[in-house]
């Protein structure tokens, strides 16, 4: 109908089919530079089923990498694949995805409801098709009781639901969310990482943007790391921190009395080092995490100590970051 | 879902319907949108409100042959006694047993009698007052060489393009100031107001306020991810968002055309309770007006796709285009470079309609600034001309005499739409490919 | 001194110290207490406490001099005005600047062709382009190009994002949060879009008329004669200036984007002034260029400077439109600024 010569997918000669060989998203060494500064340097990932935690402080590319996937951008080099086709200039792919953008920015002067429906009619929906499905989406994410007020009189954490309600309008195979608990209260957090659970039980693939690590692995385990444009790691957030043992750890015992607590932690060989913070807490430096998560128990109930918890003090992304890339942040 | 929408060019009209239906509704939440239309209308309303000042002022009666006054002071005005035959310079010299006619009867007698549609080489004219008729020899009765008496004789003049009009004197030379003057001012106020005030400045200033922003605006404020993140071609998003423009904005222009119709229609001048002529005219000024800021919103909503600062270039156009409405308009529509802009084309439909609603325009304004022969020679320059008609300069800045195109006015009038259409789809594909291929933030 | 705005606190000398955490309460203290605080803030620390531990609040009232107001509206001033020469204060687009160094050389042209003409002794063309009353007339009111091409398209430019940005940017709570009054906020904002068109286009009709003094040598009683006049088309600029920048920064305050502003102001300008040639032409009443700006202002400078009117309603008439043009956007600008909402829009 219209003379849009390099799109692909055309309806007259050739319906666009998702490629199910392929993974549903994958980056083939993508490079994107704005100028001088690199982005994305050679990237290479492939991603399928799961809900998967992009995690990288600010700057790291994460943005970027989602760009790159939602046709914004244009990489550099390499080769950016949605279910096997290429999204710049064709946003055919998009009837499979969901996109939420990090932008706050909505139309404010839509109703909840009149939101997504519009939206979801871009999806080649009728109206009525369109409403029911957006009376399904709000009610998935709980906002079904203000679904006709204005989004410019909704919380923060409500317009992340509301974005979130529209990216799944299309009953999409690929969801991605870009930093969606950001500025949100404890409430909305807990809503959100239930809603994005749930979208991973239903078996979709989904991909969420974070720079803090406890909140991605209250969802995930599966995670990706970026700094500075790569991947610095890649896999269960475990299986990750067991590779890091080589580096020191840092365990906190809160207990009675820390001075019991320390003669019995001491016969765990792996333990390198131990100080008190002061005299209900004890510090313990370890080169093996995992050994020593998994020994400490034993000891404990063994010991007949009182504990009244274990934390990692330095297990956040800033300090896997800083061991992962040897200290230079 | 049942069925999906595999394909982004399934389901056209959805998309379609969903993207315009949101764009119109997004215009009704801004109040800059009510802004400019309510100023628009504020506008125009002063415009109508001064013509309906210059309907209630008549234009006064000029006795331009000076045969109201009786130069003999023997009762009798010197037409009554050109007519009878008698001295009108003599005292003793009255025509007998005929009562002397009041001055005001001499006054305005001797109109305008031109039926001919095209006047171009011909005989017009007849002597009402029969001051040229009673002349004495043959020779006096045809000054102007045409073999025909008491005529006046209309010449087209192919090298200055302008009409020459020789009289055999005497003749249609008292014409009824009001009668024209009312109805030049007409046609010049709805030409003057569709050309400038509706074509041009509607034209220009909504697509400025309403189109520029249409896609930066979601670009810049972070919206515009929603829409891009959806089974849907970015030219697509870029046409139907126009679509969703011309939805606020057409029937904005029409409504507007149709109330100024109906006021000037039945308030105008003319033996008729309602001017059924100058329909087909306001339809002209409607449809050129709603092409022309289609062209111009498609335009400056590409620039502003192109360039953050594309109201820069908005502006520019705006000059450019202002400095052609100019050109069209002094040149009578017969320039060749006006055809370089958008409003040049939307000016010469309306001349072209002008050509087919009113066709004795032309001759209206040639008869007007001729005046009925009454001439004065400039003590500045020394050049003889014609004493006009009051409204006969204005109607003649206004109207085109030509649409510029040496084609019949209908062929004209649809060539003209059709440029502006197919600027309207260039400007659309130009704008679809900066857009398809823009990096978005 | 003497009256304290709060009730004062009696000094608790020992509010932080080692064991306190950084919980931003120490700090502020610091940063609002010139005399004492830089020695207090050193001894925060980082520490880990056992329990809660809920502060004292103390409000301590700031004991630092506050200089006079007219040098913190300087500083705004100079922050806008410098912005065009120079980095470091506050960014002008490219394109702003680039436009602005294009007219200030485009409304130079006469000075260029004056001094041409002048020097190649062509007399007849000199007299064309020279310093008289009608060019200085036409180098600040000229229509075409100088009132529709350069000066207005510079205030628009100006006036652009000037409150609106502010306000869309969160700028403007940065200035709010000084000590400094909305109407000395909008006051300086006024001034320098208004001196950079006064230099803009004064600026140009000096250099236009000392240039010809001193390159052609004219003596004391063509100085005399002309004079005067330069004076008038000088106080001629200032009006053109101020309204321009009037009606631009009202439109400004009540608008949004950057957009709107600019094309605001061209359309007022360009469309009372068609209106008003509509009218004229038709019905031969040139009364309705009273509600255009650039016509009222012309029809006062045609009156001040003394060239021939083109207007033929009394000039009076145009004055008064001129006070109550301006008048209209002041009220609009200073109503719109002191309601105005610091919030991030």
């Amino acid at each position: 109908m219209i003379p849009d010569l390099t799109q692909e997918g055309k309806a007259e000669t050739k319906e666009w089919k998702p490629d199910l060989t392929a993974p549903v998203v994958m980056f083939d060494r993508v490079s994107k530079s704005y100028g001088r500064i690199n982005a994305l340097s050679g990237v290479s990932i492939g991603i399928s089923g799961g809900v998967t935690g992009i995690l990288g402080l600010n700057g790291a590319g994460k943005s970027t990498m989602f760009k790159l996937m939602m046709g914004k951008l244009k990489a550099s080099s390499g080769a950016v694949r949605l279910f096997g086709t290429d999204p710049w200039k064709n946003p055919a792919p998009y009837s499979r995805i969901g996109f939420v953008p990090e932008h706050e920015k909505l139309h404010d002067w839509m109703t909840a409801f009149d939101f997504i429906v519009t939206f979801g009619r871009l999806h080649g929906m009728t109206r009525d098709e369109a409403s029911k499905e957006a009376a399904r989406v709000l009610d998935f994410v709980s906002l079904t009781d203000v679904m006709h007020k204005k989004i410019g009189q909704f919380s923060k954490g409500m317009r992340q639901r509301v974005k979130i309600a529209h990216a799944l309008v299309n009953d999409p195979e690929l969801i991605i969310l870009d930093e969606p608990l950001q500025g949100c209260d404890p409430l909305a957090r807990t809503t959100i990482m239930n809603v994005i659970k749930e979208l991973g039980r239903m078996g979709r693939t989904v991909l969420v943007s974070s720079h803090i690590l406890h909140e991605i692995e209250r969802i995930t385990e599966q995670i990706v790391i970026l700094h500075r444009g790569r991947v610095l790691a890649l896999g269960n957030s475990h299986a990750i921190r067991e590779m890091l043992d080589q580096h020191p750890h840092k365990i906190l015992l809160e207990c009675d009395k820390a001075r019991n607590l320390a003669k019995s932690v001491m016969d765990i060989n792996e333990v390198t080092g131990m100080s008190f913070v002061n005299e209900n807490q004890l510090l313990i430096e370890t080169r093996h995490l995992g050994a020593v998560h998994s020994r400490l128990p034993k000891v404990i109930v063994d010991g007949k100590h009182t504990v009244k918890g274990i934390d990692n003090p330095d297990d956040d992304l800033q300090s896997i970051l800083v061991y992962l890339t040897g200290g230079f942040l | 879902m049942s069925s999906r929408m595999d394909s982004i060019w399934s389901k056209l009209d959805r998309k379609a319907t969903a993207i315009a239906e949101f764009t119109i509704r997004q215009y009704r939440t801004r109040i800059s949108t009510w802004a400019v239309m309510i100023a628009g209308i504020l506008a125009l309303s002063m415009l109508v409100l001064f013509y309906i000042d210059g309907l209630n002022t008549e234009f006064e009666a000029i006795d331009n042959d000076g045969d109201s006054i009786d130069h003999d002071s023997d009762g009798y005005p010197t037409g009554q006694e050109i007519i009878e035959g008698t001295d009108p310079f003599s005292a003793q010299s009255f025509p007998v047993g005929v009562t002397p006619d009041p001055a005001s009867k001499w006054i305005n007698e001797d109109d305008f009698d031109w039926d001919a549609i095209e006047a171009n080489d011909m005989s017009q004219g007849y002597d009402d007052d029969g001051d040229c008729r009673t002349r004495t020899t043959s020779s006096q009765r045809d000054q102007n060489d045409n073999n025909i008496e008491c005529d006046v004789y209309m010449d087209w003049n192919i090298y200055t393009q302008e009409h020459t009009i020789y009289s055999d004197g005497g003749v249609d030379e008292d014409p009824d100031e009001n009668l024209y003057g009312q109805e030049a001012q007409h046609r010049a106020f709805v030409l003057g107001i569709g050309k400038f005030g509706i074509v041009y400045m509607l034209g220009i200033m909504l697509p400025l306020f309403l189109a520029t922003g249409l896609i930066r605006e979601e670009m810049s404020s972070g919206t515009m991810h929603y829409m891009l993140a959806k089974p849907i071609a970015r030219g697509e998003v870029l046409l139907y968002r126009m679509i969703g423009y011309i939805g606020v904005t057409w029937p904005y222009i029409m409504s507007i055309c149709l109330v100024l119709c109906l006021i000037t229609g039945f308030a105008g001048p003319g033996e008729s309770i309602f001017r059924w002529s100058d329909i087909g005219i306001w339809m002209s000024i409607s449809l050129s007006a709603m092409l022309v800021s289609l062209v111009y919103g498609t335009i400056f909503c590409g620039f502003g796709i192109l360039w953050k600062n594309g109201v820069i270039l908005a502006l520019l156009l705006g000059v450019w285009e202002l400095g052609m409405a100019f050109v069209a308009i002094a040149s009578g529509g017969d320039s060749p470079i006006k055809f370089f802009s958008v409003i040049g084309w939307g000016l010469t439909l309306v001349d072209s309609a002008t050509m087919i609603f009113w066709p004795d325009n032309n001759t209206l304004i040639e008869v007007g600034l001729w005046g009925g022969g009454q001439s004065v020679t400039s003590w500045f320059s020394g050049e003889e001309r014609f004493v006009s008609l009051p409204a006969a300069e204005a109607l003649s800045t206004f109207s085109g005499s030509t649409s510029g195109l040496s084609l019949a006015p209908w062929a004209s009038a649809v060539t003209a739409s059709l440029v502006l259409i197919i600027q309207a789809a260039m400007s659309w594909f130009i704008g679809q490919i900066v857009f398809k291929s823009k990096e978005i933030d | 001194m003497e009256e304290e705005p709060f009730e004062p606190v009696k000094e608790k000398p020992e509010t932080y110290g080692a064991e306190t955490p950084v919980t931003g309460q120490s700090q502020m203290s610091a940063a609002w207490s010139a005399d004492e605080g830089e020695t207090s803030a050193s001894s925060a620390q980082v520490a880990t406490l056992p329990t809660g531990q809920v502060f004292d609040q103390i409000y301590q009232p700031w004991r630092g001099t506050l200089n006079p107001r007219w040098m913190r509206n300087w500083a705004i001033l100079r922050h806008h005005v410098l912005g065009i020469f120079k980095t470091g204060h506050r960014p002008w687009g490219i394109p702003t600047k680039l436009f602005i160094f294009f007219v200030i050389i485009a409304s130079s042209t006469d000075v260029a062709l004056a001094l041409l003409f002048g020097l190649l002794g062509d007399s007849d063309l000199y007299s064309l382009w020279g310093v008289n009353r009608d060019n200085m007339y036409g180098h600040v009111m000229g229509f075409f190009p100088r009132n529709i091409l350069y000066y207005p398209v510079v205030a628009a430019l100006l006036v652009g994002g000037m409150i609106s940005e502010d306000r869309a940017h969160g700028t403007s709570a940065l200035y709010f949060s000084r000590p400094i009054t909305r109407f000395d906020y909008a006051a300086m904002k006024f001034a320098s879009i208004a001196i950079i068109l006064f230099f803009i286009i004064n600026g140009t009709l000096a250099l236009y008329y000392f240039a010809d003094i001193l390159v052609m040598g004219k003596g004391w009683a063509w100085l005399i004669d002309t004079f005067p006049m330069f004076l008038a088309t000088f106080a001629c600029g200032i009006l053109l200036a101020f309204t321009y920048t009037s009606i631009g920064l009202s439109l400004s305050s009540v608008s949004r984007g950057r957009f709107f502003p600019a094309i605001g102001l061209i359309a007022i300008l360009m469309g009372t002034r068609t209106m008003a040639y509509i009218i004229d032409t038709l019905f031969d009443k040139s009364i309705l260029y009273v509600i255009s700006p650039y016509d009222a202002v012309a029809h006062v400078c045609q009156a001040i400077i003394g060239t021939e009117m083109t207007y033929d309603h009394p000039w009076l008439w145009s004055l008064a439109s001129v006070v109550i043009i301006n008048g209209l956007a002041l009220y609009l600008l200073a109503g719109r600024v002191s309601s105005l909402e610091v919030t991030r829009e």
